[in-house]
């Protein structure tokens, strides 16, 4: 008797357990809220932060003079056009060797490959050497570039090697997302008039998928132009203060120059590698820029 | 210089006979429908003139500088040079390069008596395998051209069987890479374990890889325990990066999929993405020049004398920021992936926003969340410029984050770079490291992409 009258007070909508329950939902629910916004705030103010030191570091060094000169023992002449050109051409050799590998091998993986044990395996290495720590594939550079086939030290190409080898996976899952993307119905259609399956492939899904290979392609290349650890392991830390004029000649990258500046111990190159670091963000903002009006340009929806 | 026109010349040959091919074809047309079109082919003749003469060159280019080698050798100047073989090979590297016009004088007066016999024997090796590959691209072309194709012919079939042999090729690639990461640090490793046992490698509590420049110097043998190394690395990578990065990653992601408007969606997750865009040295330098000073001083204020400018705590909380879009993007999906019938069900039994997000979706998000955060320790445990830059250099045994500590990616950097003599225990302890590293991060992928897998076809 007397227990079924408290609970007829706990459950009367305008009682005051009833209400007080309430209003402590609601307050949890408000701060529930309130972290979310806060989680998400400490991430962009730390971002803001970021960009707002570098560029109040590094402005006043970002002079044409500084975009022209390369590497220099004075920071008074020191500028990033070595390592630009450096940059440019180890991004050139990836490029060349990542896209069509890393198409080709997505091709065969969506369209050709059956399910087997080999197709298992390719499978997983792929997906695993997508997340191996970047340094790793330094080591397999060093150990089979240089020691075992001799190619150049700290040279553009094998630069390049290192890095195609760890932005193909990237490449062909970029791949395999936007070529299973195409509607079977584009396939059926084009086998339906007498197209072989490589013509259906090369004729009619590849182009389909292609801005959605390009995006993935573009976000993959903006990796390997930020990348610095693999590239220290092969020898790309020399100081070089002459530009590189070939894929085979002593060159160094962006990052790494960075990477070299920020351990000078004389102040002025605080400034220098300020400044390089806005350059780089410059390209890096340019790639994701391109690739983001690629997805929407292109993108459709089928 | 010569089997660069060797293979120029090969090119010209297998684009006239691909051409004759296409007009033979064409003319064909006249006579009924032809199995494959002419530019099929006009392929077939081109891949078939190609591949053999190209593999041929191709195994004659190392050959030909072994073949230089050996005449140059045999040559009366390569007679008189010394026997001791090292310095032998240096000459000779010398005068191929003088040859060449790279270096205008070799360190070794010898060089450059050598280099007029490279350059002939350079000469007469590259004439006989260039006129070689040729005669070979010649005689397949006629073979060719001889067998006259009618129009059931079927060229289309024959270019698409190589079509898919290249695509198993480049698929191929993959498995070759991870081959040869695992048989690399394998090799490289054995040959460390060699000089340093396995259980001193794997047990050991100091590090000291200085090894003496004499062998009879005392403690010339250095230390090689890789405890504290592996300490830092998960101090570093799985504790207070991870305390960062998983409750901001998983709360902007329950934010933004569960509170925002789409407006504003669309602008923070571009936003986010961009700090994981952002170069791993810009937060290494970052990290060093502003955040380091500060924790320092967060250290001395509260009392703790031994705080270091190379503290845990710096390199931890900046690399936590790195991984929070990674985590929110893995958690993101997670959320995304349980049926909406789950979330409807509890907002008609009367649940708030936030009593939903607490009691059901993280719940039944939960193993892709932990899947997601495996990878993300995977990822930080192998990141490398943030805490070289970071981090400091001594190899501590300390759970204090102020304390300075060192990680497995700092010493692998360390180790190899500067001076290297590829012998040294110094050379390959990195390479040992590097295994390991390999394989911790391979098991974290694997159970991971695993326990991904499996939670997505859960709700499929």
């Amino acid at each position: 008797m007397n227990s079924a009258a408290a609970d007829a007070a706990i459950t009367r909508w305008t009682g005051d357990a009833m209400q007080s329950r309430l209003r402590k939902r609601y307050r949890s629910e408000r701060l529930f809220k309130l972290l979310g916004l806060a989680a998400v705030g400490v991430s962009l103010a730390f971002l803001a932060f970021l960009l707002g030191t570098m560029l109040w570091k590094g402005m006043g060094g970002l002079t044409t003079d500084f975009l022209r000169m390369s590497d220099s023992t004075d920071p008074e002449l020191a500028g990033v056009w070595g390592a630009l050109k450096g940059s440019f051409l180890t991004i050139l050799v990836t490029m060349a060797l990542a896209f069509p590998v890393g198409v080709l091998s997505a091709i065969y993986l969506e369209e050709f490959a059956t399910r087997n044990r080999w197709t298992d395996i390719i499978e997983v290495s792929i997906n695993n050497l997508a997340a191996v720590p970047s340094i790793i594939f330094g080591l397999l550079g060093l150990a089979v570039f240089l020691n075992f086939m001799h190619l150049p030290r700290s040279a553009p190409l094998v630069g390049g090697l290192t890095l195609a080898l760890m932005t193909m996976p990237v490449i062909v899952i970029a791949g395999r997302n936007a070529i299973t993307s195409v509607p079977p119905s584009i396939r059926e259609a084009a086998l339906g008039v007498g197209a072989s399956k490589m013509q259906v492939v090369f004729h009619h899904v590849l182009p389909l998928a292609l801005p959605g290979i390009l995006t993935g392609t573009i976000i993959g290349m903006a990796r390997a132009l930020g990348e610095t650890a693999p590239l220290l392991m092969i020898g790309m830390r020399a100081f070089i203060a002459v530009p590189p004029s070939g894929i085979t000649e002593p060159a160094t990258v962006l990052p790494v120059q960075i990477f070299l500046w920020s351990d000078e111990v004389d102040r002025a190159f605080v400034e220098k590698t300020s400044a390089a670091i806005i350059v780089l963000l410059v390209f890096m903002l340019l790639m994701n820029a391109l690739a983001i009006y690629l997805r929407n340009r292109f993108e459709q929806r089928w | 210089m010569t089997l660069g026109i060797a293979f120029i010349g090969i090119l010209l040959i297998a684009l006239a006979v691909g051409g004759i091919s296409y007009s033979q074809a064409s003319r064909l047309r006249g006579g009924g429908r032809l199995h494959s079109l002419p530019a099929y082919h006009a392929l077939h003749a081109l891949i078939w003139v190609l591949v053999p003469t190209l593999l041929v060159l191709a195994a004659w280019a190392p050959m030909q500088s072994r073949l230089v080698d050996q005449a140059v050798l045999s040559s009366p100047e390569g007679q008189a040079l010394p026997d001791f073989e090292m310095q032998r090979d240096t000459i000779l590297s010398e005068a191929r390069q003088i040859a060449h016009q790279e270096i205008a004088a070799g360190f070794n007066p010898e060089s450059t008596a050598l280099a007029p016999r490279v350059l002939e024997a350079e000469q007469r090796y590259a004439g006989i395998g260039g006129i070689a590959a040729i005669l070979i691209a010649l005689g397949t072309a006629g073979i060719l051209l001889l067998r006259r194709r009618g129009r059931e012919f079927r060229a289309r079939t024959s270019v698409e069987l190589w079509m898919k042999g290249l695509l198993i090729a480049a698929s191929l690639i993959a498995i070759f890479t991870t081959l040869g990461i695992v048989l690399s640090l394998l090799f490289e490793s054995l040959r460390f374990f060699r000089l340093v046992p396995i259980s001193d490698f794997l047990f050991g509590l100091s590090w000291s890889p200085q090894v003496a420049i004499r062998a009879d110097q005392a403690g010339s043998s250095g230390a090689f325990g890789s405890i504290p190394l592996f300490w830092g690395t998960i101090l570093i990578g799985a504790i207070i990066a991870m305390i960062v990065a998983i409750p901001l990653g998983l709360m902007s992601a329950i934010y933004l999929t569960q509170y925002a408007a789409p407006r504003v969606r669309s602008v923070i997750k571009p936003l986010l993405e961009i700090l994981a865009g952002v170069p791993t040295v810009v937060y290494g330098y970052f990290a060093a020049l502003t955040v380091a000073p500060w924790v320092r001083q967060l250290g001395i204020s509260l009392g703790i004398e031994s705080a270091s400018s190379e503290s845990a705590l710096a390199a931890g909380l900046v690399m936590g920021i790195m991984i929070i879009p990674f985590v929110s993007s893995m958690a993101d999906d997670s959320i995304a992936a349980v049926p909406s019938a789950m979330r409807d069900g509890s907002f008609a039994l009367g649940a708030t926003r936030s009593e939903t997000i607490r009691k059901v979706l993280l719940p039944a998000a939960l193993p892709g969340v932990v899947g997601g955060v495996l990878l993300a320790v995977s990822r930080a445990i192998g990141e490398t410029m943030i805490v070289v830059m970071a981090a400091g250099l001594s190899a501590n045994l300390t759970a204090n984050p102020f304390e300075s500590v060192t990680t497995v990616t700092v010493q692998i950097v360390q180790l190899l770079t500067g001076d290297q003599e590829f012998d040294s225990a110094k050379t390959l302890a990195a390479f040992a490291l590097g295994l390991v590293l390999f394989l911790i991060t391979l098991v974290l992928n694997l159970i991971a992409l695993n326990v991904v897998r499996r939670y997505r076809e859960a709700y499929e």
